[in-house]
Formats: structure tokens, sequence, C-alpha cells
């Protein structure tokens, strides 16, 4: 636990198959009065995995996290953790802690009580507990903090108390819940950096819910999306990120343009879909009937200036300037809007607003979604 | 004054002048209530009193007799005794109370507080006079034992003695302990408990380290109001006490209103209101009393 802090990540683990099982979800409904919170989830967590549960606002994240720490009883259903039934058992008899949402630093109690809190309430013995809170501090760089309150830190610092005083506990599994909404961009970046370093260096569980989908993206090992209370996909990130199940997805996670048409042509994989008199070709994942109605998803990024199998005609709407890209919105002749980033290198040439412009896509770039 | 000096100590009045504009009000308030009276009270324990009326002087005599008699430092002492008895059962009687009403939910909670509320809006005097009809010897808990049979005389010693004075204090200064704690664990961040919870603690471990450290302000001062109102009081020991729980508030009024010796009630009151505020003080250097003030870590 005391390991020196190094600046090269560990390895990353290898999960597969053969990995056990940390946490598992099997059918949990929760609903509160009359409002369904969770429907049917489940899902199986990796020992190690940095798992990630991502969906906008109110879907039921939080409620899956705190019925997984014993905060929240399912309706029906059960959680498992380490093969446990952990049904019935009460948060302080779990093998997991968790990080607030607000943190919830005991105001009472300085930095080192804080961490000590947990290793105190088991009544550990007290070289035992200077020893690994001591080590703790220096997990995450906070050494010489002890005596302060958590009234004279910075965000970022209460947040690296929060990390400790759960972590102290060598969880099985650790609990986030959106631990950095309140931190600036800046620090955002960096506790990602550490919040990954740590996970790779303990190698616990860690089970973090965002909203933030370039969070999840960068973060995690796998990522189960929520939507309203429902899994509606899980996976890792490249697979949420090129193989969007729904359009929910493929509009929730990244920059996604997305036309409604009819699948006119099927070569295999490879379709061409009519949409508003515009001919698009994508590959399709499953197989789609001639006539069916889809919709083909094309990422902001995979649009460019270049020769490719779609080509899109109209003019510069607007354009802006994001730092490596440029993001050029054109309008179709019928006034639908297509938006693409350009890198800032193959830009020079992009027309000025008001310009007649070409977007261009290749089939391999474009997906179909069926319904 | 040079003028560097001049100018400093202009800046330095700027600096606090709209300081002292906001508090001016406050400072008049202390004044008129507070500062003057204790002031005349002061003077007046070194006056002379005659059979012509209390006389202005600056005589030592109120002093001597007080502490030339053994009686009044033990009656003061009983009465501290008393005191702190009634702060510490209001405590334990409050502090279940408002843990109670801080955990109710919806509804539940305006409807308590005002049952709560509601004998408080009759008379102080009057609600220690209703433990007359109660504990008195034709009162309702012994005509109740006489019928159950339990006894075949009335019971004598439910009321006019010590006892009866901790009873009437607690039932009437009890919800100043209730309210102040009530408020600070009002305060409390449920989270903070489910952090407790989380780390390990077991429902009276989180009790212990969390609930009861952040209460402590409303503790001290829901203690340090109902010692101040009990200690002062004379109308329940002279209801309920009878000859042996009288307090020092029953001298202090009777040079007031029996024996008309203004200078020494005055005498009295000086005595009592240091001795009370040495009492506070270092039980405030006990738990630390800016900490139960602010509530907080300065
Ligand atoms: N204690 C509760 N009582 C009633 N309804 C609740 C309660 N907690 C959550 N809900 C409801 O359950 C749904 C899911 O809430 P939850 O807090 O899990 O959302 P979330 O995904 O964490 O959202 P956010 O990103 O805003 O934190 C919401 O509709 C919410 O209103
Ligand atoms: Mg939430």
């Amino acid at each position: 636990m005391a390991n020196p802090p190094t600046k090269e990540m560990p390895a990353a683990i290898q999960l597969d198959t053969a990995t056990p099982i940390s946490v598992s979800v099997r059918n949990v409904y929760k609903t509160f009065d009359t409002t369904p919170a969770l429907k049917d989830i489940a899902l199986d967590i990796r020992r190690g995995e940095f798992f990630s549960l991502l969906g906008p606002s109110g879907c039921g994240k939080t409620t899956l996290l705190r019925s997984i720490g014993g905060f929240e009883t399912p309706t029906s259903g059960t959680i498992l953790i380490d093969g446990k039934d952990v049904g019935g058992i009460p948060p302080y008899g779990r093998p997991t802690n968790m990080i607030f949402q607000q943190l919830a630093l005991f105001p009472h109690l300085d930095v080192y009580e804080n961490v000590a809190f947990g290793l105190r309430v088991q009544k550990k013995p007290k070289e035992q507990i200077d020893g690994r809170v001591k080590g703790a501090l220096a997990l995450v760089r906070l050494e010489g903090y002890e005596r302060r309150m958590p009234s004279q830190l910075s965000g970022g610092q209460r947040q690296r108390v929060a990390m400790a005083r759960a972590l102290v506990n060598e969880p099985s599994v650790l609990l986030l819940d959106e631990p950095l909404g309140s931190l600036d961009l800046q620090l955002r970046l960096q506790m990602h950096e550490e919040l990954r370093r740590l996970q790779r260096t303990l190698g616990n569980t860690f089970v973090f819910v965002t909203h933030d989908q370039g969070e999840a993206m960068s973060m995690s090992d796998r990522i189960a999306v929520m939507n309203g209370g429902v899994i509606v996909q899980l996976g890792t990130p490249e697979d949420i990120y090129e193989r969007p199940q729904s359009r929910f997805v493929a509009q929730f996670v990244g920059h996604t343009n997305l036309f409604d048409g009819k699948v006119i042509r099927i070569e295999g994989s490879r379709v061409t879909v009519e949409s508003d008199g515009i001919s698009l070709a994508a590959t399709t994942p499953t197989p789609v009937e001639l006539g069916q109605a889809v919709t083909v998803v094309v990422r902001y990024e995979r649009l460019g200036l270049g020769a490719g199998d779609t080509t899109l005609r109209g003019n510069v709407a607007e354009r802006m300037f994001l730092g490596g890209t440029v993001r050029v919105v054109m309008a179709l002749s019928g006034g639908r809007l297509v938006t693409a980033d350009i890198a800032s290198t193959a830009a020079t040439g992009l027309p000025a607003i008001g310009e007649p412009v070409a977007l261009t896509f290749n089939a391999s770039d474009s997906r179909v979604l069926v319904a | 004054m040079s003028l560097a000096v001049r100018s400093a100590f202009r800046q330095r009045l700027a600096a606090s002048g709209p300081g002292w504009a906001l508090a001016s009000p406050a400072v008049v308030w202390l004044i008129v209530f507070s500062v003057l009276p204790i002031g005349l009270m002061v003077a007046m324990s070194f006056w002379k009193s005659t059979i012509y009326g209390t006389r202005p002087d600056f005589i030592f005599d109120n002093y001597r007799r007080i502490f030339a008699n053994s009686l009044y430092v033990n009656q003061l002492l009983s009465t501290l005794r008393i005191a702190v008895s009634a702060t510490i059962i209001s405590l334990l009687v409050s502090y279940p109370i408002a843990l109670m009403l801080s955990r109710l939910k919806g509804a539940f909670r305006p409807g308590f507080l005002l049952l709560l509320f509601i004998p408080f809006w009759s008379s102080y005097v009057v609600r220690t006079f209703v433990w007359l009809p109660i504990l008195g010897r034709n009162g309702a808990i012994n005509q109740f034992l006489l019928w159950l049979g339990v006894v075949d005389q009335p019971l004598d010693f439910l009321l006019y003695n010590e006892g009866a004075v901790l009873l009437g204090l607690v039932y009437v200064f009890t919800l100043f302990m209730t309210l102040p704690i009530y408020v600070t664990l009002d305060k409390l961040d449920p989270a903070l408990l489910e952090a407790a919870n989380d780390l390990g603690a077991r429902p009276l471990q989180a009790f212990a380290r969390v609930i009861v450290p952040l209460s402590l302000p409303g503790v001290m001062s829901g203690s340090i109001m109902v010692f101040l109102l009990a200690v002062g009081v004379y109308v329940t020991p002279q209801l309920l006490g009878g000859p042996s729980g009288l307090m020092f508030g029953n001298i202090i009024a009777a040079q007031f209103l029996s024996d008309n010796n203004w200078a020494f009630g005055s005498a009295l009151a000086v005595v009592m209101m240091v001795v009370v505020l040495s009492v506070i003080l270092s039980a405030g250097r006990l738990v630390g009393l800016q900490q139960a003030f602010s509530g907080g870590h300065g």
C-alpha cells in the first residue's frame, strides 16, 4: 500500500472471462414510491476492473451504486459481492467503500483522523493504524497535511482525503459517485490520471459513476451506458464508441450525425441508405432487408474534405476553431445540418461561411442502426 | 503626529468604521439592558440599608454578612447542585427527543414540534403550579395509588422537597435544551452518517463518533441556557420546594420583596453572578467554549 508513487503507469491488467467476478448484479429492480429507478439491471463486474456507469441525470446511476454499497435496498433482485449475496447486509458489513458525490468528510476531524476513521471503528492496533494512514496519505500525495481540517483544504485536496479515507480500508470494491463533479477541468484531468494510477497500483475493483462520457471513455475498462433505469449498452469504451447499438448511445457518447432513411442497396455488410434524397454508404453490423427503415451514424471526426465513398454537398453555415480541430457545420440544400470535425492541419483549404463545401466519408466509417 | 502615522491611523479608522456603524445598535442594546442594570446592582451592593430605605454609600458590610455565615455559602452550593442536576437531567431527556425529532419525516415533524411548544403558551408559574394537584397529598398520583390499593396512606414525600423542585425545573426549562440540540442535529448532513456507516461504523459507533461531536455546540448552548435559567429561579422552589427545597433565588427575592434590604439583596446577587460566571467559564474551558459557540474549529 505504501508504494512510492511512480510516474509511469503500471501495466494494465488483463481482464478476460477467467477473471473472477467481483460484483454481480442480478435482475435488480428499484422503485421509489411509484417511480421506477432501476429496471431489471443485470451485470457482472470483474475483479480489478475499472467499471463505469454512464448516463444522463436521473437515469439511476446513483441508485445502482448505492444499492451495491448497501444504502438502498433493491425492490427485487440480488447483488453478490465476491460471490456472496449481500442482501440484508448493512453498509458497515460490506467489503465496499464509497466516495460520495459531496465527499462527506467529517468536519470535526482533521485529515489524519478522517483517514483513520474506518480503522478506528474496526479497533485496529495503534501502530497498524498509523502505518496504514501514512501509507494512504502517501498514496494520494498528501503527506504533511495530517493536521489540517477539511475546511482548510482545496477542492482537489479534499478529493484526495476522501480517496485515502476509503482506500485505507483496502475495500474489495471502491464505489465512486461522480467524485470529480466539483473540480475544474484541469484538476479533473489530473485526477483522472491519479485515479487510474491508484486503481492499477491497488488492483481493487472500481465502480465509477459519471455523466461525462469523456471521463468514462478515458478511464474505464468497461462501461455500462444507462438510460431511464435500464442498461442500454455494456462494453469496452471502443465498443460503445465504434459500435453503438442504439440511437441513444450514439448520441450520448461522442458527437454524432444521424440520418434516418431506407435501405436501397445491399452488398454483404455494405449497404446504401437513402435519406431525404441523399445516398449514403454505410456498414451494417446486422443483416438488413431492402426497404428497411434504418439510421446511419457518422461521427463528426469521420467526415473529411478529401475523397470518400459518400459526398455531401452544401454551404458552410458555421465554423468554430476548437484547437486541434475545426468544427464545420454544413447546411444541405434541404436545410439539414451536418457537422464535421476537421483536423486543423487539414483545414487550411476550408471555404468561408456561406461558400459551398463538400464533406465526405467512407462506408467503413459510418454505421447502420436498426430501429 | 507624523504624516505617515496619521494616515495609517486614518486607514485603521476607515477599516474599522463600517464595522462599528453596524455594531452600534448591538452596543446600545448591551449598554441599556446589560451594562446599566448590572452596574447599578454592583453599585447598590455597597450601599447601606436603613429603616428609612437604601442609601448610597461605600461599605463592605453586605459582603461581610454573606461570608460571616455558612448558611449563605451552603445555600449557594446546593443551588448550584440543583441547577447542574436540572441541566444534566434536561440533557438526558432532551437528547433522545431532539434526535427523534430530527429523524422524523414530512408532516410529523411540525406536529411534534407544536406538541413540544404548546405547554409553553401558558405562563411559567402556571406550568409550575400544575404539579401541585398532581404531586400533592390529595393529588392525582396519590388518588391513583390509593385507588389501586398500592398504598393505604397518601404519600407525603412527592412534594415539598428537592426532587419536586428538580422535576419542576426540568419540565419548565427542558425546551431550551431540546431546541438548540434539535437545530444542530437537523443541520447535520445525513451523508456524514452514511459515510460513517460505509467506513464500518455500526449505528452506535456512528452516534458516538459523528453525531455526538457534531451536536456539541447545541448541547453547550442548551446547557448554558438551562443552567442560567435554573440557577436563578425562585418561583419553582417556592411552590414545590417547601422548607428543604429553597434555593438562592428565594433568599435574594426575599431581600427585595419582604425584607426590603435592597443593598444586601444586590450583594447576594453579585456573589451569585460571579460564581455562576466562573462555573460557566470553567465548564467552557473544559469543552472549549469557543468551539461550542462557533460550531467550528477556528
Ligand atoms: N430517495 C428517493 N426517493 C424518491 N425518488 C428517488 C430517490 N432517489 C432517487 N430517486 C429517483 O430515482 C431516479 C434515479 O435517481 P438517481 O439519483 O439514481 O439518478 P442519477 O443517475 O444518479 O442522476 P444524477 O446524474 O443527476 O445524479 C430519479 O428519477 C430520482 O428522482
Ligand atoms: Mg447521481
